[in-house]
């Protein structure tokens, strides 16, 4: 599919310290409660979070829709000629924007290689910290990128909404070759699998709605109905100082 | 022969690996499940005794804590540490036969998907339980399913999945397997997985949890 993207569409190059990854944070998002992990798990997590910038080349970006090209609809989205079946959950809380951003973000291929290869010297508590290092790290270059998403936003008055990515709230991971088609080939140095595979892993895509009149929601998981998503939290995660 | 396999319980539900191991820091110094394991073997203690009234009774604690969210993924992987110590004992035992594994499950990540830690941590619990695993990997194609088999009969299958969009392989891997091996028993597992998928897929088992995968290979598939 050919489209006429490039005067819409923008690439960056986050900085590693841009990315607030901390053992509080880290402690949260291995399940326990902030300081009450085992003092294993935090003394390796003190070990690792020094060396984790030399394995990050965090980058994203995203592209604009053309203006007039969006319908939305109960349960999917009309763009620029692509149907989107992202289910109502989705399509209800985009429902008030006036265009759409198609995003990607990727903290690239070093932490998944390092974790792999603790695993495979069968490291696996070191590994897995490093692997949630990993997801946790490309959340947050998405969260950068939302930031510069809104502030270009701005700039006409608009807001966003929060992201939305295949795989969750019930939109299908096989429609991330969709969202693939609005974006130039290896956009940021990321490839899609014919199963719809990101590489590198730690890599998110998504959507997001600007316009005047949509709205941001601080927590987003009590909207979805996969109770047992792996992504699933009780409550929102916090970036703490530590 | 409870003084000894208490505590070598203990060392496994806790990660206590050996008396090297700073951690837990209040059994720093401590014997762990290495040094345990040995000394129950010495003074008489079977292999099958310390495997099923020790080792499997730890790993079956953690299994359950971790299904109710009293512990998580970081104390599951210190615990099968600790009880990997303990095994290093025990494994010449398996080859003289006077301990044998409950059964033997192949596990692997079906083709497409290339998510291991899951199947990994399955595994480590399932091997706690007493079960022999053979680890295919991950972006394994229903072929190298059949082959395992080949070279383990009898075994279970053990399909895993992260992405819903290679969910769809496990069905192509059951419908091969069970079209071949109509008796091989195939549980399925994975974050987009449910129970309703299994059935429709035909497969005999599915577990949102480690300790499920345990309970289902125990009740269904042990046949001596």
């Amino acid at each position: 599919m050919s489209r006429n993207i490039a005067q819409r569409t923008y690439a960056f190059t986050v900085q590693s310290s841009e990315l607030k990854v901390n053992r509080p944070l880290l402690e949260r998002v291995l399940g326990y409660k902030s300081g009450g992990a085992p003092e294993v798990v935090r003394e390796l997590i003190d070990e690792i979070l020094p060396r984790v910038p030399d394995y990050l080349e965090p980058q994203g970006g995203f592209t604009i829709l053309p203006d007039g090209t969006l319908t939305i609809t109960n349960d999917s989205l009309y763009c620029d000629g692509t149907l989107f079946t992202t289910g109502s959950i989705i399509s209800k809380r985009l429902r008030k924007s006036t265009t759409l951003a198609l995003f990607v973000a990727t903290v690239g291929p070093g932490l998944e290689q390092w974790s792999r290869k603790l695993m495979a010297t069968g490291d696996m508590l070191r590994g897995y910290i490093v692997d949630s290092i990993g997801s946790e790290t490309v959340e947050q270059v998405a969260d950068w990128l939302e930031r510069k998403l809104e502030e270009k936003s701005q700039l006409h008055g608009w807001k966003i909404t929060n992201r939305y990515s295949p795989g969750y709230c019930g939109w299908s991971v096989a429609e991330q070759h969709k969202l693939f088609s609005f974006l130039p080939e290896k956009f940021c140095d990321i490839a899609l699998t014919e199963s719809a595979l990101m590489l590198p892993i730690k890599s998110v895509s998504g959507i997001i709605g600007l316009g005047p009149l949509v709205k941001r929601e601080e927590y987003q998981c009590s909207i979805c109905d996969m109770k047992d998503c792996f992504r699933r939290r009780d409550e929102p995660l916090e970036v703490l100082d530590g | 022969m409870r003084e000894i396999l208490e505590p070598l319980t203990r060392c496994v539900e806790r990660g206590k690996v050996n008396s090297g191991s700073p951690y837990p820091s209040d059994l720093r110094g401590q014997d762990g499940a290495d040094e345990l394991t040995r000394k129950a073997l010495e003074s008489g203690v079977s292999p099958q005794d310390i495997m099923s009234k020790a080792l499997i009774v730890g790993m079956r604690h953690v299994g359950e804590r971790f299904r109710s969210k009293e512990i998580f993924v970081p104390d599951v992987l210190m615990a099968a540490k600790a009880m990997a110590a303990a095994m290093e004992h025990l494994k010449p035992y398996y080859k003289s036969d006077a301990l044998k594994h409950r059964g033997t499950i192949i596990m692997g990540t079906v083709l497409g998907d290339l998510h291991d830690i899951g199947k990994k941590l399955v595994g480590m619990v399932v091997e706690g339980a007493g079960w022999e695993m053979v680890d295919l990997g991950t972006d394994v194609p229903p072929e190298r399913f059949l082959k395992a088999l080949e070279d383990h009969p009898g075994s279970v299958i053990g399909l895993s999945a992260l992405l819903t969009t290679t969910m769809v392989h496990m069905e192509a891997t059951t419908y091969r397997i069970k079209s071949l091996n109509p008796n091989t028993k195939v549980i399925v597992g994975g974050a987009p997985v449910t129970e309703e998928f299994a059935d429709k897929i035909g497969a005999d088992g599915y577990s949102p949890d480690p300790q499920g995968a345990v309970e289902f290979l125990n009740i269904h598939c042990v046949h001596n």
